[in-house]
């Protein structure tokens, strides 16, 4: 009854959006709007080499010449982008060297996200919990990254992407771009003129990462877009689990937050890419929230390489995302595992895209999708399988939960076989909350919500359990939380 | 993404390439780019394959109709609605009207004969099912395999409505059977199925959208299809639930196999649901025939290629079982197992 109690005390305890508070720190902007200008200023305030700045360039004339896609089963109010501050920053003193360093203020930040950035620290009081480092992205900056250099005693190398451009630069630019091309969707061709910071993952060939990395995304000041970038390579043979996790504060306005996450897997290499998405999701009119539009996807290029994200989306007004791998190696294999819950006004259109170019490839897709109050979730996914690519095999589940009169779930799945030997199932569902199931539930004392929120964590349990340890206990809270006052 | 005209054969700009969402796997535009020249009479010849379970009919030749092009039907009620193209090159279009009254009961047999060759066929059919009517709709192709030929069913259900639809496709340079069926009142009930057999390079496209705006709804849909040398199978499936539609049952399924290296299967299932007392579900799978049991049947002295026919014959005989007028259902399967 462990988890019935929890789930209790959550509900009862916290109260619809605890993080939406905002923190007075000194903050240098550069001036609103989008052009060439402010491109460079964003290259010169990271001390990029000249060949970056020209990336970014040459990625806004495509943005220009790009229209803004409306496919997606989503409703909001355009984005006047020369409205936005493109960079926020905490304003320095000189470059923290240590954590002792950094304003005292953003360290409480995170602090009351629950964010472990003392090395000591780490979970705290728990002896001999995991480590777990951390890269934390305040508006448009890394603020901080921790145990640098006990990674690098292992070799692998997590820092600030806008770091990396400098210590790094011919690994960067080897990778960068190259599985989300610049003028692959409207939002990665902004996110690559404007790119702030975001996080650079490199685990050298046959590397076990000695610890889980995280990176941790706060959107803080009003009137700006997030757009970070970040970058994973994992050479031959290595592994590495990567979670990451986002927060930003209450406001009526709608902010912008469109990321690229690029994943390149060598052979043999793994990478667990988890993600738990709690960005503001707006008022209970639907006043405010995040615009997250972001594009992720894994190049499984090595043979035996594999992916496998895991994402837990409770937050933002609306979501576009589609986590995705393209399984070019022999037998490389993809995985997506989703929970995408919607309340209020949200809209979420989420899914994963296998693309099968690798012989004896497999990808596997589980996708959950609960529906409540006014919002509206989509499931749109992609398995593609190439001419040439024998023996591929995949599975694809999606079930849609609806709880409520208002609400919608729709599921978009798109199935396209160009090779007689694949094996390919999908299945998907869209039912109700059973009566007797929470009668049930009832009947033995548990409130109604409480009933609500069993049956949900009964219902994404397959994805929850995919999740890092670190992360399923906090999803499983952020259920019942997402789904508070749904019914009744 | 774009409103999409009506499909005019006159008109070159109302033809949809894979650029319009609902015609992603069927680019018309590709095969056709300008409007064709008029198809000139056509005869008719041979009776059709429904022949000999009598009844009425309505005759298209090369879109003119053979006498009355709508039909009403009261009571216990067979119809041949017959298509026939006969035409090189050029193209026509034939619409067709059929309304089921209040608790008539009506088989309809539908047929798309085509004679000659690279002819661009539009057949349209608008089906009205009153209240407590049945239709049971029945259609079979046997077209040539450079013809251009796009079908479109429009069908409205009444309260306590039934409809039953069996598409029986066996391809073209691009064919298509466009089906849109509305829940229009409370109660309704359809099944809406398929199969397609598809030789050499022939594309054949099975797309539906049901929309339940009704209450208590029922919806089956079972499609099957096999895929061979470079064929190419499509089935795109749409199943809307709207607000207030509750106690809908709907349930698609689609299983296709690709009995070669260069076939090619597309499936694109959609639920899009918007109330909450709802049971709906899809599956899709595709694959290829089971190499044990080839072998399995091998080893008892069946050829390769015998084998392969009558585990296809097996695969696809699941939807002709679920036809529920048996005169109809022996027609198909004969006509089916002539094709394997």
């Amino acid at each position: 009854m462990a988890i019935v109690q929890e789930t209790i005390d959550t509900v009862a305890e916290l109260e619809r959006y605890k993080y939406g508070f905002t923190t007075d720190v000194e903050q240098e902007f550069a001036p609103k709007g989008l052009n060439p200008d402010i491109i460079r200023f964003i290259s010169e305030k990271k001390g990029e080499p000249e060949w970056m700045l020209e990336w970014r360039l040459a990625a806004y004339e495509r943005w220009l010449a790009m229209e803004e896609p409306t496919w997606a089963a989503v409703k909001y109010d355009s984005v006047d982008y020369q409205d936005l501050y493109y960079y926020a920053a905490p304003v320095k003193k000189e470059g923290p060297k240590s954590l002792d360093e950094v304003d005292p203020e953003l360290l409480a930040v995170y602090e009351k996200l629950g964010i472990p950035l003392k090395e000591q620290e780490v979970l705290a009081g728990v002896q001999g919990a995991p480590k777990v480092a951390v890269d934390a992205v305040f508006d448009s900056v890394s603020v901080v990254t921790t145990f640098k250099e006990e990674l690098a005693k292992a070799g692998v190398i997590f820092m600030p992407i806008s770091e990396a451009l400098r210590e790094y630069p011919d690994l960067v630019r080897q990778y960068l771009g190259t599985v989300v091309p610049v003028s692959d969707n409207y939002f990665a061709a902004l996110n690559s003129a404007v790119f702030s910071d975001g996080s650079f993952v490199y685990i050298p060939p046959g590397v076990r990462c000695p610890m889980e990395l995280s990176t941790y995304f706060r959107i803080n000041a009003s009137q700006t877009g997030q757009f970070e970038r970040t970058l994973i390579i994992a050479d031959k043979g290595s592994y590495v689990s990567y979670l990451e996790g986002c927060t930003a504060p209450m406001r009526d306005e709608n902010q912008l937050h469109a990321a690229v996450v690029e994943i390149i897997a060598l052979d043999d290499a793994e990478v667990k890419y988890s993600t738990v998405q709690n960005w503001y999701p707006g008022d209970a009119e639907g006043k405010g929230g995040i615009y997250n539009f972001v594009t992720k996807r894994a190049d499984c290029r090595g043979d035996r390489s594999k992916v496998s994200w895991t994402q837990v989306e409770t937050g933002s007004a609306v979501t576009w995302k589609y986590p995705s791998c393209i399984l070019k190696g022999e037998e490389s294999s993809g995985e997506f595992y989703s929970i995408a819950i919607t309340n209020g006004h949200q809209q979420a259109d989420t899914g994963t895209k296998m693309l099968h170019l690798g012989k004896n490839s497999r990808s596997r897709i589980i996708a959950k999708t609960v529906s409540a109050g006014k919002s509206d979730s989509t499931y749109r996914g992609l398995v593609s399988i190439h001419p040439k690519a024998t023996g591929v095999r995949n599975f694809t589940q999606c079930d849609s939960l609806l709880i409520g009169k208002e609400c919608g779930a729709h599921t978009i799945p798109y199935i396209e076989v160009r090779n007689g030997s694949a094996q390919l199932e999908h299945e998907a569902t869209t039912t109700r909350l059973s009566e007797a199931q929470l009668f049930y539930a009832q009947q033995r004392g548990l409130s109604e919500e409480e009933a609500v929120a069993l049956l949900v964590n009964g219902f994404v349990r397959d994805v929850l359990q995919e999740l890092p340890m670190e992360f399923a206990v906090e999803a499983q809270k952020l259920v019942a939380i997402s789904l508070e006052g749904s019914v009744g | 993404m774009k409103a999409l005209a009506r499909l005019d054969l006159t008109d070159a700009a109302t033809f949809p390439s894979r650029r319009v969402e609902e015609w992603k796997y069927s680019d018309l535009k590709r095969f056709l780019r300008e409007a064709p020249e008029p198809s000139g009479t056509a005869v008719v010849g041979a009776p059709g394959p429904f022949y000999d379970l009598g009844g009425d009919a309505v005759v298209f030749a090369n879109g003119r109709p053979v006498g009355v092009k709508d039909y009403i039907a009261s009571g216990d009620q067979t119809l041949r609605l017959r298509f026939i193209s006969d035409a090189v090159g050029t193209g026509h279009t034939a619409a067709a009207r059929i309304v089921a009254r209040p608790g008539a009961r009506l088989l309809l047999l539908e047929t798309h004969e085509g004679k000659g060759s690279a002819y661009v066929a539009h057949n349209k059919v608008e089906i009205d099912v009153a209240a407590d009517a049945e239709v049971i709709r029945i259609v079979l192709t046997d077209e040539p395999a450079d013809a251009i030929s796009v079908a479109e069913a429009e069908v409205r259900l009444e309260a306590g409505g039934r409809y039953r639809q069996t598409i029986v496709a066996t391809g073209a340079k691009l064919q298509r059977h466009e089906t849109r069926l509305r829940h229009g009142a409370e109660g309704a009930d359809a099944r809406v199925d398929g199969l397609y057999l598809l030789n050499g390079a022939r594309h054949s496209d099975q797309t539906s959208v049901i929309d339940h705006v009704s209450p208590n709804g029922t919806t089956s849909q079972l499609i099957k299809g096999v895929v061979r040398d470079e064929a190419r199978g499509v089935f795109q499936g749409k199943i809307l639930v709207q607000k207030g539609a509750d106690e809908t049952d709907a349930r698609m399924g689609h299983h296709g196999l690709i009995a070669s290296d260069r076939g090619e299967i597309d499936v694109k299932p959609e639920l899009i649901i918007y109330a909450d007392e709802v049971q709906c579900a899809h599956g899709a799978t595709v694959g290829t025939l089971d190499e044990s049991a080839l072998f399995y049947m091998q080893q008892r002295g069946v050829s390769a290629d015998e084998a392969r026919a009558l585990l296809t014959h097996a695969f696809l005989i699941e939807v002709v079982d679920r036809i529920e007028h048996e005169g109809a259902r022996e027609v198909v399967r004969e006509w089916l197992t002539a094709r394997l």
